[in-house]
C-alpha cells in the first residue's frame, strides 16, 4: 500500500535521512527507533508532505505522491498525529475534530464525528471546551481523533508516549491496536522503543540519518540490547 | 450630555477602524506581513463608492459593487505582490507593500485626477434626532450599523463555518492544518477577499462622512491601523476591534481635551507608545 523508495532530505547542507526505503501494506504496525536527531521524525514528515525529499519517492496505492502537498496527501488517507500533538488550542474540541476531517464531505462530517466520540467519550464530554484546556492524556486522545477524522489508511504518529502517564500510554497502544484491526497502516515513533517494539511488526533503527538495521520488530538488535541490560 | 455625545462620535469613528483594521490582522495573522497597502483599497473603495453612487444614484448598489470589486482586487494583490515573495524575510513583503501603497496614490491620482471628488448629491444627510437632543446624521448611523452587521457577520462566520474554523487552525498551525487536509491558499484566498471587502465598506463610509475622496485619503489610515493591531496584539481579532474603539473613543475625547497640544491624528501613536510602554505585546495578548 505504501512504498517509500530510497528517500534522502536534506536540511541546507545537512542531510538529515540517508537512502531510508521500505514497504508498509494495511494493518501492518512500523516503528522506528533511535536516538534524538536519528532522521525519525524527518522521515515521518516526508510521507507526511511537510518536507520533500530530494531523492527517491513515496508512492501509495500505485500512486507517486511524492510532490504533492501536505492537504492533498491528507485526502488520500494520510493522518498525521504529529510530535507534541500540535492541536489547535483556542479552537474547541469539536473544532478540532471538525478541522482534522476538513478534506472530506461535510455530509459525512457528523457519522464521522459520532465514530471519533464512540473511540473517545471523554472528547465527547469535552467537545465544547478549548483544546488547551485538556490534560496531557485528553490531548493526545484528540490528535489521535483529528486524524482519525479523515478515515486515513496511513497514520502516522510521532512520540506517541512522550510526558504521558502509563495509564494514558496503554490506552494509546489500545486505539493504535483498533487501527490495525481496521486494516490502517501505521508508522509508529515512540521514544520508549521497547514499547514500540513489541507492538509493531515491522522497524527501521535510524542512526544520524542512516538506517542502522530493518527487518522485523521482534528481531530488532535494540530490542535484544535492552533485554541483555 | 457633551460626554455622551464626544463618546458616540468615538464609537463611529471607532467603527471605520475596525473595518479596517480587521483584514490587516487577519492578513497578519496568517502570513506574518504587515500588509501596509491594505489602505490602497480603502481608498479604492471610496472612489467606487463615490463614483457608482454617481453614476447610478444608488449608495446600496455602490456599497455592494465596491466591496466585492475590492475584494478580488485584494486577492490579486495576494496573487500578485505577496505569493511570489512568501519564502522571503517579512521585512521584504512590508517593503513591496510599502511601495505598492506610495504607488497607489499616484495611480489614483493619474486615474481620478488631483482633487477630491465628492457626491453630486450626498446622500443621507438627514439629522436624526437619536437621543433627548443628540442629532446624528443618517449617514453617521450607518455607519455604526454597517460595522456592527459586517462584524457580526464575520464573528457568524468564523464561528459556525468550516470556512471560518478552519482559517481559525491555519492562523495557529498552518502545517497542521494542511495535514488534516486545509488548503492554505484557498483561506489565504478567502481571508483577502473578506478584509479587503471590509476596507472598501470603511472607504465608502468615509467617503460619504466627509463627502469626498482624495489620493491621499488612505495615507492616514494606514499607519493608524498598524498602530491598532499592535494595541491589539498582532493578528488578534478580538483584540484589533477592542483596539479600534478605544482609538476611536480616546481620539475623540482627546481632541476636545488636548486638541490644543496635539494633534488628533497623533494621539493614535502616544498612546500606543504609552501602552506599549506598559504592555509590550499589546493590551489583549496574554502573557
Amino acid at each position: 500500500m505504501l512504498d517509500v523508495n530510497n528517500i534522502t532530505c536534506r536540511y541546507g547542507p545537512v542531510t538529515a535521512l540517508h537512502d531510508a526505503d521500505f514497504t508498509l501494506e494495511g494493518g501492518e504496525v512500523l516503528a522506528l527507533v533511535g536516538t534524538n536527531g536519528a532522521g525519525k521524525s524527518t522521515l515521518v514528515m516526508s510521507i507526511a508532505g511537510h518536507i520533500i525529499p530530494e531523492h527517491g519517492n513515496i508512492v501509495l496505492d500505485g500512486e507517486d505522491i511524492t510532490n504533492i502537498p501536505p492537504y492533498q496527501r491528507a485526502s488520500r488517507g494520510i493522518g498525521l498525529v504529529p510530535e507534541g500533538r500540535r492541536l489547535f488550542p483556542d479552537l474547541t474540541v469539536k473544532e478540532n475534530l471538525i478541522t482534522g476531517g476538513y478534506v472530506l464531505p461535510r455530509t459525512s462530517e457528523s457519522q464521522r464525528l459520532e465514530h471519533v466520540f464512540e473511540i473517545f467519550p471523554r472528547l465527547y464530554e469535552r467537545a465544547n471546551q478549548l483544546a488547551g484546556s485538556l490534560s496531557g492524556g485528553e490531548q493526545q486522545m484528540l490528535a489521535f481523533g483529528r486524524a482519525i477524522m479523515l478515515r486515513p489508511r496511513v497514520m502516522l504518529i510521532d512520540e506517541i508516549s512522550l510526558g504521558l502517564m502509563p495509564s494514558v500510554i496503554i490506552e494509546c497502544y489500545a486505539v493504535l491496536e483498533n487501527l490495525r484491526s481496521q486494516n490502517i497502516a501505521v508508522i509508529l515513533v515512540d521514544q520508549n522503543s521497547d514499547a514500540a517494539l513489541a507492538f509493531a511488526d515491522k522497524a527501521i533503527w535510524l542512526e544520524t540519518g542512516y538506517v542502522k538495521w530493518q527487518g522485523k520488530a521482534k528481531h530488532c538488535p535494540l530490542l535484544k540490547e535492552s533485554i541483555v541490560s | 450630555m457633551l460626554a455622551i455625545e464626544i463618546l458616540i462620535q468615538g464609537l463611529i469613528q471607532g467603527s471605520i477602524y475596525a473595518l479596517i483594521a480587521l483584514g490587516l490582522t487577519l492578513v497578519y495573522g496568517l502570513l506574518r506581513i504587515l500588509h501596509v497597502a491594505h489602505a490602497s483599497l480603502f481608498t479604492l473603495g471610496g472612489y467606487l463608492g463615490v463614483l457608482i453612487t454617481n453614476a447610478t444614484g444608488s449608495l446600496f448598489l455602490a456599497l455592494l459593487l465596491a466591496m466585492i470589486i475590492v475584494g478580488f482586487v485584494g486577492m490579486a494583490s495576494y496573487r500578485i505582490l505577496y505569493y511570489p515573495i512568501l519564502s522571503r524575510p517579512p521585512l521584504i513583503a512590508l517593503i513591496a507593500s510599502i511601495g505598492i501603497f506610495i504607488a497607489s496614490e499616484e495611480v489614483f491620482r493619474i486615474i481620478f485626477g488631483p482633487f477630491s471628488i465628492s457626491y453630486i448629491s450626498p446622500p443621507l444627510q438627514n439629522q436624526i434626532d437619536v437621543f433627548s437632543g443628540i442629532m446624528l446624521s443618517e449617514a453617521r448611523i450607518m455607519v455604526v450599523l454597517l460595522a456592527f452587521i459586517l462584524l457580526l457577520g464575520m464573528n457568524w462566520l468564523a464561528r459556525q463555518t468550516r470556512l471560518g474554523i478552519a482559517t481559525r487552525a491555519s492562523v495557529v498551525d498552518p502545517d497542521m492544518a494542511m495535514s488534516s487536509g486545509v488548503n492554505v491558499e484557498t483561506i489565504r484566498y478567502s481571508i483577502f477577499f473578506i478584509g479587503s471587502a471590509f476596507a472598501a465598506a470603511a472607504g465608502v463610509m468615509v467617503s460619504l462622512l466627509n463627502n469626498l475622496v482624495e489620493p491621499t485619503m488612505g495615507a492616514v489610515p494606514s499607519y493608524k491601523a498598524l498602530a491598532i493591531i499592535v494595541l491589539g496584539g498582532l493578528g488578534s481579532v478580538r483584540g484589533a476591534l477592542i483596539a479600534s474603539l478605544m482609538l476611536g473613543v480616546i481620539e475623540s475625547f482627546g481632541t476636545i481635551y488636548f486638541g490644543n497640544l496635539l494633534d488628533r491624528d497623533s494621539l493614535a501613536f502616544a498612546f500606543l507608545i504609552l501602552v506599549l510602554m506598559i504592555r509590550p505585546k499589546g493590551i489583549f495578548t496574554k502573557g
